[in-house]
């Protein structure tokens, strides 16, 4: 994957697996937003990214020339570090995924995705009212529940907590604990707590730096099961960061 | 170069790690004046083992303490949480000596003054302890160093012991008709039990430090099974 023709990660092969939450941990500009970006397609957005090699979803290639990058996004959905509900309805905001694609049944669908997103208690009372009425906590609800009303198979998350406070963070790692049996997930986070509470795999990126010290990019350094991440890791590298020796 | 960070916790993490090891020390300087006291049936400084074996608790209680705060503020993890994890076992084999020390010495005025004595159970009994202590040192001096090799070594230091054990059983066994005698020897045996205990205590010490550097913790030994090497409790 590259920016204008510099690598911004490379030599990255995993197996991310159906129905774990897989995490992406590493320092800043380690390429975890960017590869995770990658499995969506959702660098296809930047004019200069370009990607390289395969990236197989169910033995077909993501990138393959016959592939319909908005399909890609339907079936692997993606909730943002930030919430970014749009400017409507809790029930529109939901409802947008499923009108866009001509989903039947829009009422039911988004009152079962917003029941998976364990909001619909919250909100089943006030579908009609904007969704920045809502707290910080509530619109990541709602942005997943946004996600998973057009029926993806993967969720791609971004950060999703690091706007929010320990308790709808809480609410959040929950509901993903949840979701897992239903979806496959893959998130990017800064809090290694966060990754050895509730995924099931870890992948470790670092920065590389050439020789001469002028352009850096992100690899994999190692990826295993996340108890083993945490325990008894096996490269080093990975050791100094989880312990926090090095930043 | 990755600059370095957390220094504050390494150096929390070094001290507790250095005042959890200096345990071993405070068994030994109680070891030693036990087996004094076994030698020169000294009730005084049999006394004086019990009362000092509260330094040894205290030791434990504050050690333990401090892990749990640290598990509470720091979520130490990989080497750091193994680390922890056999601090905590360590403490616990520490304590456990420093109560063998306070059981035998309970036992010397069992014996009385004027006890009856076999020079030769003596001989093998202090011979005993002095092997556990050896282990002692050489248990800290594996966990400081990291060293496998040596922590793995103590199993053969503890068959010293065990074979010294054996020794001390059979010649209480033999020690004739004299039912002052006898009683003598049977307290004796009680001593050389304890002192056996501590060096299984000494190799748990080494066990927890093959734990520490490759993650695994197995027995170097297994009790149930002697002669086959043990499973891993994964």
């Amino acid at each position: 994957m590259s920016y204008a023709g510099k690598p911004a990660v490379q030599h990255v092969s995993m197996d991310i697996h159906e129905n774990e939450i897989t995490a992406l941990i590493g320092p800043s500009g380690c390429g975890k937003s960017t590869l995770i970006r990658c499995l969506n397609r959702m660098n296809d957005l930047i004019p200069t990214a370009t990607v390289e090699g395969h990236c197989y979803y169910h033995e077909q290639d993501l990138y393959g020339s016959e592939v319909d990058p908005v399909e890609v996004r339907k079936r692997i959905g993606m909730v943002f570090q930030k919430p970014n509900p749009f400017p409507k309805s809790i029930f529109d905001n939901v409802a947008f995924g499923p009108r866009v694609l001509g989903l039947p049944d829009v009422k039911e669908r988004v009152e079962r995705a917003l029941r998976s997103a364990a909001l619909w208690d919250e909100v089943k009372d006030r579908l009609d009212e904007n969704a920045y009425g809502m707290s910080g906590g509530q619109q990541q609800r709602l942005c997943i529940a946004r996600c998973i009303a057009v029926d993806p198979d993967v969720i791609l998350m971004d950060e999703p907590c690091s706007a929010l406070d320990p308790i709808s963070t809480g609410r959040i790692e929950d509901l993903m604990m949840e979701l897992k049996e239903e979806f496959s997930i893959v998130i990017v986070t800064h809090n290694m707590q966060q990754a050895a509470r509730v995924s099931n795999r870890t992948a470790f990126l670092i920065v590389e730096l050439d020789a001469d010290e002028e352009h850096r990019w992100g690899q994999l350094v190692e990826y295993a099961d996340t108890d083993k991440i945490f325990t008894n890791p096996s490269d080093p590298r990975t050791e100094d960061y989880v312990t926090g020796k090095v930043g | 170069m990755p600059e370095s960070t957390r220094l504050h916790y390494r150096e929390e993490l070094e001290g507790l790690e250095t005042r959890a090891l200096d345990g071993l020390d405070m068994v030994v300087q109680s070891l030693d004046r036990t087996l004094e006291a076994v030698e020169h049936r000294d009730i005084e400084l049999a006394e004086l083992v019990i009362a000092d074996d509260d330094r040894i608790d205290g030791r434990y209680l504050e050690v333990h303490q401090e892990i749990l705060t640290m598990l509470a503020t720091q979520a130490p993890v990989a080497t750091d949480l193994r680390l922890i994890s056999a601090l905590l076992h360590v403490m616990h084999s520490i304590e456990r000596m420093g109560d063998q020390c306070v059981n035998i010495a309970k036992l010397i005025p069992l014996t009385g003054y004027e006890a009856p004595v076999h020079a030769e159970m003596v001989e093998r009994t202090v011979r005993m302890g002095k092997q556990g202590r050896s282990m002692l040192s050489q248990a800290k001096k594996a966990f400081e160093g990291r060293d496998v090799e040596l922590a793995r070594d103590l199993v053969r230091q503890d068959d010293l012991i065990d074979d010294l054990n054996k020794e001390v059983f059979q010649l209480a066994v033999q020690v004739g008709e004299d039912v002052d005698t006898r009683e003598w020897a049977m307290t004796m045996m009680l001593v050389a039990r304890a002192l056996e205990r501590i060096g299984d205590n000494a190799v748990d010490i080494g066990e927890q430090v093959a734990f520490v550097v490759t993650g695994l913790f197995r027995e170097f030994e297994d009790a149930s099974h002697p002669g086959q090497a043990p499973l891993p409790s994964s």
